[in-house]
């Protein structure tokens, strides 16, 4: 009975300690905070905590200059392991603390689904760095916001880069019943029906490990091109080298979520060698005002991925409008004032290599689509198809 | 029409292959289950624990995407490492989590199993952060190597996975049959108490049953691991429900009813997607499940061998 005892007081004191603790500021005025919502945990946490790192640099910059007009910035981690049913608890927690007064994040399209009516009940502002899925914006909620381009954009990039540069005439595509899988799936399918190409649908399921039975069924298509709507790079990397098992070599091309060094590349092995996926955002990389960011990111956390920079980036333009909307009250500070200063964000001129608006929508403006190619061991870019605003 | 039928040889082989791990790990179920009238819900976490084993071998004995000593040999030690790991996780959960309980109510083995399942869910997690660890099946097993028969391509990989499974099930086979610790475990799991009258130390027995299936799943893991070419904390839930489910439909408790109800289930869910969308290949599974309960409700095998284990 003792051994066990001992067994579960270890257990819950592991567990205890890995509980994050928030450091406590010393101001006179409470603290402002920022809720970081997105995968920290689960197959998508390797881009979570990516951005994660990033929204923590921008915070820590912004208290060095002395936070929101005095008061000090602090982040709330809200890990919602990208699964819509925990953003949704996570979203309550963040609505319920009072002093939180906007969210980056979350990061996937189902999450922010699942999520934003309570974001809006409580008018507490979004910026996702990354849920591309076109429905999102247009539900009619105020308080959401997004610097990505959207899916209808990207499908049709990829589409167009699929039957001009690619040259494809016999397309596979396979989506993972997500909102962002399914969503970019349809648009990719829509666009190369129109252009006269061959499709065949695929689904999996997220939790799906084994691709034996799906890559037998694409086998018998014989497509010259294997398009990948996932949000998960590992669960792709798999699918890729399970292919390669089965002596299947069409063309690959897959969606931004897949744009991920570690888990893509170096996950897949060699198969993985000229895979096009498409990309929200430029390589920051070629961003003169990126590259100060980039070394400081890098040189802390290693290589880094897409959404650092993007997340980088949401968080500067949510502290900036937080700055705007307290003026010469930073005690005054309300989530209404937030929103209204997120919302007319105009211009902001950051690290991602176009000034950052937003319409009335909450989409951004002046985006492009960018095609990366897998070359050894990097993405290298290829094409770049400007967004037209729709 | 034809996209269908040239699919058909290419499935069974998954089938076969994926029939092959099911129904190691089914046994593991049905010996724990023989013996002691508990389902063991953690047994699908040790696979897991047994696939990550695997990999640290793997990733311990590779450098840089090459391996520092022979190809067989990494194989060998990733096995055996596995097992090991695994058996001694699997005496260690009895122990703790299992034996203290056997004297209680029947639900409560039950519960503690799930309190095991979620804390080696949660441990793996927090260990590899969550994100998946591949392995480069590759650099132990030529990719390109292997059979083609009839439309269908049978990887070394895959002969592998279903020789060694084969040879382990027959090993096992002979080993409840013929030597003593069978004699013991049949007579534990028909009569624990009358076994312990006739002087079986039944504690030793149980805990022999728990080293033997869990070392099972971690050969299993290892193989799934290759096969899959990568591992992930999630592995264990939905293997382990197939393979309590395949015990089930062998018949719980009966170890040849095990291994044929793994590999019906294989055929079932690679076959199934023929007909139907890959998404759907579960609820294929669990309806075939239900009919074939339906038709025998004691499984496959349930009520033609009369001793148990």
């Amino acid at each position: 009975m003792r051994n066990r005892h001992v067994m579960w007081s270890l257990i819950l004191a592991a567990l205890i300690s890995l509980i994050p603790v928030g450091v406590s500021g010393q101001q006179r005025m409470a603290p402002v905070k920022i809720g970081a919502a997105g995968p920290f945990t689960g197959d998508l946490s390797k881009i979570g905590l990516d951005s994660l790192n990033a929204i923590y640099m921008a915070v820590d910059e912004a208290n060095a200059e002395g936070g929101v007009r005095g008061r000090k910035i602090e982040v709330v981690v809200a890990d919602d392991s990208g699964d819509p049913a925990k953003a949704v608890i996570v979203a309550e927690r963040l609505a319920m603390d009072r002093n939180v007064m906007g969210v980056i994040g979350p990061m996937n399209s189902s999450a922010v689904k699942a999520a934003l009516p309570i974001y809006q009940r409580v008018s507490l502002v979004l910026i996702s760095q990354s849920a591309t899925n076109p429905a999102l914006t247009e539900m009619g909620y105020r308080v959401m916001h997004r610097i990505c381009p959207r899916d209808d954009a990207q499908g049709p990039a990829a589409a167009k880069f699929i039957v001009e540069v690619a040259g494809a005439r016999n397309v596979y595509i396979i989506d993972d019943k997500s909102t962002y899988g399914q969503g970019l799936a349809d648009q990719v399918e829509a666009t190369l029906r129109a252009a006269g190409v061959t499709t065949a649908r695929g689904q999996i399921a997220p939790e799906d490990r084994d691709f034996s039975p799906i890559l037998t069924r694409v086998k018998a298509a014989k497509p010259d091109l294997l398009y990948l709507a996932l949000p998960s790079p590992s669960q792709a990397a798999a699918l890729i080298k399970q292919a390669t098992g089965l002596g299947l070599s069409p063309k690959l091309m897959g969606g931004d979520g897949l744009k991920e060094r570690d888990q893509l590349i170096a996950g897949a092995g060699g198969s993985a060698q000229g895979m096009w996926v498409t990309a929200i955002g430029r390589d920051i990389k070629e961003v003169p005002e990126a590259r100060e960011f980039i070394t400081r990111f890098e040189g802390k956390h290693g290589a880094m991925s897409i959404f650092s920079g993007q997340s980088y980036e949401a968080t500067k333009i949510l502290i900036e409008a937080m700055r705007k909307a307290a003026g010469d009250d930073p005690a005054g500070l309300s989530r209404q004032k937030v929103l209204e200063a997120v919302h007319s964000t105009r211009d902001y001129r950051g690290i991602l290599g176009f000034p950052v608006s937003f319409d009335s929508k909450g989409d951004v403006v002046g985006a492009s689509i960018y095609v990366f190619q897998v070359q050894k061991d990097d993405f290298v870019q290829v094409r770049e198809y400007p967004v037209e605003t729709k | 029409m034809d996209q269908v039928l040239v699919q058909v040889p290419q499935q069974i082989v998954n089938g076969i292959t994926l029939g092959c791990v099911y129904a190691l790990l089914a046994l593991g179920y049905s010996m724990v289950y023989g013996v002691l009238k508990m389902l063991n819900f953690a047994h699908g976490d040790v696979f897991m624990v047994g696939a990550f084993a695997g990999w640290g071998v793997f990733s311990l004995l590779t450098r840089g995407g090459s391996p520092v000593v022979n190809a067989t040999f990494i194989l060998a030690a990733m096995v055996l490492g596995a097992t090991a790991a695994t058996a001694l996780l699997g005496a260690v959960i009895e122990r703790l989590a299992y034996r203290p309980l056997r004297k209680g109510s029947r639900l409560a083995p039950l519960i503690s199993a799930l309190g095991v399942s979620i804390i080696l869910q949660n441990m793996a997690m927090l260990m590899t952060s969550g994100r998946a660890k591949a392995i480069q099946t590759e650099l132990l097993i030529p990719a390109g190597a292997g059979v083609h028969l009839g439309g269908a391509s049978i990887s070394v990989a895959r002969l592998l996975i279903v020789g060694t499974s084969v040879g382990i099930m027959l090993a096992l086979d002979s080993v409840v049959r013929r030597t003593r610790l069978g004699r013991e475990m049949r007579a534990t799991s028909q009569d624990l108490e009358a076994a312990e009258y006739v002087g079986i130390r039944t504690s030793r027995v149980i805990v022999s049953t728990f080293i033997i299936g869990s070392g099972l799943a971690g050969v299993a893991g290892v193989m799934i691991g290759l096969y899959y070419m990568q591992v992930d904390f999630t592995l264990g839930f939905s293997a382990g429900i197939k393979a309590f489910t395949a015990a089930v439909l062998g018949g719980i408790g009966n170890m040849r009813g095990a291994m044929a109800g793994g590999l019906l289930l294989g055929l079932t869910e690679s076959l199934g997607v023929i007909v139907a969308a890959p998404v759907y290949k579960d609820a294929i599974v669990f309806t075939a499940l239900v009919a074939a309960l339906i038709l025998r409700p004691a499984g496959l095998l349930g009520t033609q061998v009369r001793d148990r284990v």
